[in-house]
């Protein structure tokens, strides 16, 4: 058998493709092919890579099929085991294992191996593979794909014409009325003052209106209702809550979060600074082109600032802050599930497109190749997330300070440098006069120190220089000198080393002692002050972000396994945008601002009609096209595609602000709607995708949690930085065991921090988004554990607290009228009449009942329970 | 097909727009009902009705406990003989033979190591699978694989997918709960339900942190009297009708309705599940509640048999993260051992006698096994290629041992079950077929088992 082997591992060069040019060789080779090879493949491998299966469209009933391969890639690689799919998988290696369940005995795979090895001899074999399959990526799109609605261009359509065009203010209504008429429907009436600014309030600062602001805008509104809105519109626009609010929003397309989650638990402790951005950018009406291109590559393009240099590059925290397996061994493997994190959140949060998907194979139902991916995949190989790929691994952070905190660091350090000088100061000043005498006696010293070296035993350095007056910290340093040098000094040397600024004369901290009490005193105040300023010094600021990294092409990842790949693709924008404009990306640059610009063309079909589409859902309670972060063949087609159209050309033409947009859709009339219930309309369209009246909606859990704090007087309204009580990059506190807790800050929610693998269970409980996810629509479920924490939530039980507490302080309310207050403001509406006597008996039943069970303090208790109601109520839970 | 609203309105438990159209798209062709946690009967008839996990957080050295490697003991202290996977945690040395003496045990003759003695009375009721494997060596990746199936992303828990599929029977408890679990390596992660509706998410009852005793339902207690409580939701009752009266007929506002009832009896339910003073001084024994060692740990597995009593579908048991000897295997793997054993052993006892053990499928194990090979002297490095978990109860043969790893216990070899089979296995013991129950997110139908996993026949009673 070894001779067998060794003649044929001579002929393994000219394998295969001379196959039948050396007979002696190759009778050998087909013989043990058939007795030892043949035999394997057909009761091993036939069954699913036959004549009857196919699996991963593999068959290796033949030379041909096995060197055309399947899915995974050429299965053979004659003289070449170790190259070979064949040979890999059989040995279950990392990438494929066959027979899936069963390791094949060691002889089996020895056989095959040695069967590759000798050139894979087969009998008659056609060693040309019969047809190349085309190459991977290079499918061509169907006519279903290409003409999918939301890949053609954007059309500028007029509003339709209407019967009855007396309703309807804007021509966005002309839109909605006429799909209404086709369907022989109508809009529901307006809805009345009240119910529209308690509407308009929650949706645009997501807070309740105030009782005031409910009566002036009732009392305008009588006059000029339109004016009134548009007034109201205006105010809630430029209150700094609409940032808090709308840039929430955001948070769940971006799947905001302060730590890591996954498998290991780190702090961001620099996210925030990304949230505060996203503030900030809704309230100052950032031009939604330019806030998605910061977020791609803010830290490209030159900045007029310091400011703005540091603002922009917080911004790529977009793609820094998603979910990161920081613990996997395999470095490679961890680089391209964080890419691919990457291309996919940006895919749906922009686009609305599920590119994720195209890692392993061309998309199933969108036109996307995996040479789309891996093309765009390369951008984000270029670029630096990551400082290293180690275990646990470091994404990586850059300074963001702004001209401001540079100066004021500066400022701070230039202070603490004066206050180290002015101690040193004092210091030499105080040394200066106690050395000044000693100098002199030099001689006494230095023999004082002899003795005491030469004749160890007896006195202690503290005796000698008490009983010679000798100032002790001297002397010691005097003693050392003698006990590294023997030799006698003579009267130079000796002037010589009391000179010395290092020698025994030198400042040590133990003669503070011998300072004038006066120069202690001052000393230790300025000490204690440096030392204050020390733990106040300002940290220059760094922030997740991303930078340049290395200009490389991705080769394709074959079933996206990064250990078996196909050929490389220069990086580029996905094909099937191929007649918008393409800047040629630098072999030297990532591409990113290349992908950015792309990104935000008039002419991109998807990325205003996504973004419209957003608002629209959260204005509305469901989009045009409901399913908003899916654009694609599975996502749903719109409603309104003229409409949406027509607002996406507003939105480009309006320099892409998205508070005019806002605008357009809160002052139509479609928007005013009330949220009445139609027999007949819901009969027609019960899912009110025609928008024939407003859609009821639950507060969400931010909502309801801010509005808790504000009814009980509590709500604090300081803006900006974090409340995550945690070091960066270490593991989130109560990690390994237990929960981060500390959430009890009266602060909007905005600013709590999101643990992810630990939400915080209040704001989980209402369907707060999962923030390992991009997701522009929320789950509404109503499920038992609101419930609960309505009836037994500590935040309820404060704020409802706090709130009857104030009630009954009000010395100029009797109790109708605070039953009253209480409904203004929560509902938003006065009480009516018997509401208030309903009221009044649930008040004294409540106290009766506490009374007869003996409990202290009923009367409080009871309009607490009144206020608990009203949180709980349906009417202050929907905002209609 | 039924009219949305009166879907609700029949409704014990309401639930958003999502959640249903949810259920509508996967639930084609079996009956719908309205409340998405409502008990539903699988794609064919259930082995098992509900599932109890008891998880060894760390991973428990497999040629330790349960796969006896008489090569390994003879060879110690030699080098392995074959090469170590690409991808490890960390470097190991040469062979370690296991310090434990092992018996076979039972008419099945399984063999235990002395780690279980309580366990190896039991071993003719263990399915004990030895060619588990998967593909993460690190314990967060391993845990989310285990749980999710995926160690890339993160995706529904295999207890969200069951609820998912078959609902739940009690609904006055979650239906998927777990006891005391680890917030590391993933945390809400191993228990959340992703994309599928949050009525799936697994709601924990403590965690790592929380002594079993203290350890209960999120907001299920509060300050306020419970007679006060009635008027109180009295209140709210009649003001929420009210308010339906007046804006017409709304499935949310009447679900929401409901919901505070139910609420309401979960918290009365609560207190008596938690009071298990009920429970017989021989019970209490058997689960080890009268020792120190074992009474934490034996609460944990009480507690899940009075959860699967109720009808509770997916319970799973924590033991917190303490099986990960990189040193120390001999004295920590001993003490681990010690605190599990007694309450497992108990609570198959004790799931068997009253007849519960039918339709029950309980779950043993860790997210991967140790190396063959030393780290240090006294330390086993993770081990995903090759390791043991075990099953008991419904639809499983008792008394089998299944699969085999190589002569040192490195690699999964015969019969290979990968954590997607073991999924796909489990889905089928329910009931369940995993090609079929899917659920539709961003525009593709998702699996428990990917793209992957294959039923293991070899074990089906």
């Amino acid at each position: 058998m070894t001779r067998v082997l060794w003649s044929l591992a001579l002929f393994v060069p000219l394998a295969g493709a001379t196959s039948g040019q050396e007979p002696m060789a190759n009778l050998a080779g087909l013989k043990f092919f058939e007795t030892h090879v043949r035999p394997v493949l057909s009761n091993r491998c036939y069954e699913c890579h036959g004549p009857e299966k196919q699996k991963g469209k593999l068959r290796v009933d033949s030379l041909a099929a096995l060197l055309a391969g399947g899915k995974s890639g050429p299965a053979l690689k004659a003289g070449k085991p170790d190259e070979s799919l064949l040979i890999q998988a059989i040995r279950h290696g990392e990438s494929l294992q066959m027979p899936p369940r069963m390791k094949l005995p060691a002889k089996e795979i020895g056989d095959l191996t040695a069967w590759v090895k000798m050139g894979a001899p087969w009998p008659d074999a056609k060693t040309q593979v019969a047809k190349q399959p085309a190459p991977e990526g290079e499918t061509i799109f169907t006519k279903a794909q290409t003409a999918h609605w939301a890949f053609q261009p954007i059309r500028k359509p007029d509003p339709p014409a209407v019967r009855n065009p007396g309703w309807g203010r804007s021509p966005l209504d002309a839109f909605i009325l006429a799909k209404l008429q086709e369907k022989g429907l109508a809009p529901a009436p307006a809805a009345d003052a009240r119910t529209l600014i308690r509407r308009l309030t929650f949706d645009l600062i997501g807070l309740p209106p105030t009782p005031a602001e409910v009566e002036a805008f009732v009392a305008e509104s009588r006059a000029a209702p339109q004016a009134a809105l548009e007034k109201a519109v205006d105010r809630l626009l430029a209150s700094p809550r609409y940032g808090e609010r709308w840039a929430r929003h955001w948070l769940d397309v971006v799947r905001y979060a302060d730590s890591n989650g996954m498998d290991e638990n780190l702090v961001f402790g620099n996210a925030w600074r990304y949230r505060d951005y996203v503030i900030k950018a809704f309230n100052t009406d950032k031009p939604y082109d330019e806030f998605v291109r910061e977020q791609i590559a803010g830290d490209l393009p030159p900045a007029k600032n310091p400011d703005e240099a540091g603002e922009r590059i917080i911004a790529t925290g977009f793609l820094c802050i998603g979910p990161k397996m920081l613990a996997e061994d395999d470095p490679v493997k961890m680089e391209m599930d964080i890419i691919d994190e990457q291309v996919d959140t940006m895919g749906r949060a922009f686009m609305g497109m599920t590119l994720g998907c195209v890692r392993c194979h061309d998309h199933k139902y969108d036109p996307f190749t995996i040479a789309d991916y891996y093309a765009l995949a390369g951008i984000f190989k270029s670029t630096k997330t990551m400082d290293n790929f180690r275990v646990v691994a470091r994404w990586q952070e850059r300074p963001t300070a702004t001209l401001a905190e540079v100066q004021k660091a500066s400022q701070h350090a230039k202070k603490m440098a004066e206050l180290q000088e002015n101690i040193a100061r004092a210091i030499k000043q105080q040394y200066g006069a106690i050395v000044q005498p000693e100098r002199q006696r030099a001689r006494e010293y230095w023999e004082t120190a002899r003795a005491v070296h030469l004749m160890a035993a007896g006195k202690t350095v503290e005796q000698w220089a008490r009983d010679k007056r000798l100032k002790q910290a001297f002397l010691k340093q005097w003693l050392e000198l003698a006990r590294k040098s023997p030799v006698e000094l003579n009267a130079v040397a000796l002037a010589k080393v009391s000179l010395d600024e290092k020698g025994p004369f030198r400042f040590t901290a133990e003669l503070e002692a011998d300072f004038s009490a006066a120069a202690r005193k001052e000393l230790g105040v300025r000490r204690s002050e440096l030392a204050a300023m020390e733990k106040s010094a300002p940290v220059l600021a760094e922030t997740m972000a991303v930078s340049e990294g290395k200009a490389t092409n991705l080769r394709i990842h074959l079933r996206g396994n990064h250990m078996t790949q196909g050929r490389e693709v220069p990086r580029r924008f996905p094909k099937l945008f191929s007649n918008l404009k393409q800047e040629p990306i630098d072999a030297s640059q990532s591409g990113r601002l290349s992908l950015a610009r792309w990104m935000t063309l008039a002419e991109h079909p998807l990325t205003s009609r996504v973004m419209v589409n957003r608002l629209w859902h959260w204005h509305f309670g469901s989009g045009l096209v409901r399913s908003v972060d899916n654009f694609g063949l599975l996502g749903e087609k719109p409603s309104h595609p003229e409409l949406l159209d027509w607002l996406a050309t507003r939105f480009i033409e309006s320099g892409w602000s998205i508070k005019a947009m806002q605008r357009i859709m809160v002052l139509s009339s479609a928007y005013q709607m009330s949220g009445a219930y139609h027999d007949g309309a819901y009969q027609i369209d019960p899912d009110n995708r025609l928008h024939w009246r407003h859609n009821r909606r639950r507060l969400e859990a931010e909502a309801l949690r801010d509005s808790l704090y504000g009814l009980g007087g509590n709500l604090d309204v300081a803006m900006g930085g974090t409340l995550f009580d945690a070091k960066n990059r270490k593991y989130v506190p109560g990690y390994p065991n237990g929960n981060y807790e500390k959430y009890d800050f009266p602060r909007r929610s905005i600013y709590l921090p999101v643990i992810r693998s630990a939400q915080y269970e209040v704001l989980q409980a209402f369907d707060f988004a999962d923030p390992s996810f991009p997701s522009g629509e929320r789950a509404i479920t109503t499920v038992a554990p609101q419930a609960l924490f309505l009836m037994n939530g500590k935040i309820v039980h404060e704020q409802t607290r706090a709130w009857a507490e104030k009630l009954l302080l009000d010395s100029k309310l009797d109790d109708a009228g605070r039953v009253g207050r209480i409904y203004e403001q929560a509902l938003g509406r006065p009480a009516r009449a018997q509401e208030i006597e309903r009221a009044l008996d649930f008040l004294q039943r409540i106290e009766s009942e506490r009374a007869r069970q003996k409990m202290v303090d009923s009367r409080a208790h009871a309009w607490q329970s009144l206020c608990r109601v009203m949180v709980s109520a349906n009417e202050f839970v929907y905002v209609e | 097909m039924m009219n949305r609203r009166k879907m609700l309105q029949s409704s014990a438990l309401g639930f958003g727009h999502l959640a249903l159209a949810g259920l509508l798209s996967e639930c084609a062709g079996r009956e719908v009902s309205a409340n998405p946690l409502a008990p539903r009967p699988g794609h064919y008839p259930a082995k098992a009705k509900r599932v109890i996990f008891l998880f060894m957080h760390g991973g428990p050295s497999q040629v330790d406990t349960f796969d006896y490697k008489p090569l390994l003991q003879r060879d110690d202290g030699k080098p392995l003989p074959f090469a170590r996977p690409r991808v490890v945690s960390s470097q190991t040395g040469n062979l370690l033979k296991s310090p434990f003496r092992f018996a076979q045990h039972g008419q099945s003759g399984q063999w235990v190591s002395e780690l279980f003695p309580h366990l190896a009375t039991c071993v003719d009721e263990l399915c004990i699978i030895r060619s588990m494997h998967g593909s993460n060596s690190r314990h967060g990746g391993a845990l989310l694989e285990l749980h999710t199936g995926s160690d890339t992303f993160v995706r529904p828990s295999m207890g969200s997918w069951i609820t998912y599929g078959l609902g739940t029977e009690n609904q006055d408890l979650p239906g998927f709960i777990t006891i005391c679990p680890t917030l590391t390596h993933g945390g809400v992660n191993n228990w959340a339900s992703a994309f599928l509706p949050a009525v799936y998410q697994g709601t924990p009852i403590g965690n790592a942190s929380t002594s079993s005793e203290r350890a209960t339902i999120p907001f299920i207690q509060g300050p306020t009297p419970r007679g006060i409580q009635r008027m109180e939701l009295d209140f709210l009752g009649e003001m929420n009708r009210e308010r339906l009266a007046h804006t017409g007929p709304d499935a949310a506002l009447e679900s929401r309705i409901a919901s505070f009832e139910l609420a309401f009896r979960m918290q009365a339910a609560a207190p008596e599940l938690q009071d298990i003073r009920s429970e017989s001084a021989e019970t209490m024994r058997l689960y080890g509640l009268d020792q120190d060692r074992t009474r934490n740990f034996g609460r944990q597995c009480l507690m899940a048999r009075r959860y699967a009593e109720r009808g509770v579908r997916f319970i799973q048991v924590t033991h917190s993260y303490k099986w990960d000897q990189h040193s120390n295997l001999r004295n920590d793997h001993t003490s681990n051992a010690l605190e599990v054993d007694q309450p497992i052993a108990g609570l198959i006892k004790d799931l068997k006698r009253r007849g519960l053990l039918e339709d029950t499928l309980v779950l043993w194990g860790g997210e991967f096994g140790r190396t063959p090979t030393a780290q240090g002297r006294d330390g086993r490095d993770h081990n995903p290629q090759g390791f043991t978990m075990w099953l008991a109860g419904a639809g499983v043969k008792p008394g089998l041992a299944y699969g085999a790893t190589d002569d040192y216990g490195y690699y999964a070899e015969q019969d290979k079950v990968h954590f997607h089979d073991l999924h796909a296995t489990m889905l089928h013991l329910l009931g369940l077929d995993h090609l079929r129950l899917t659920y539709r997110y961003a525009g593709r139908d998702f699996r428990l088992t990917d793209v992957h996993g294959e039923v293991v026949q070899g074990i089906l009673s």
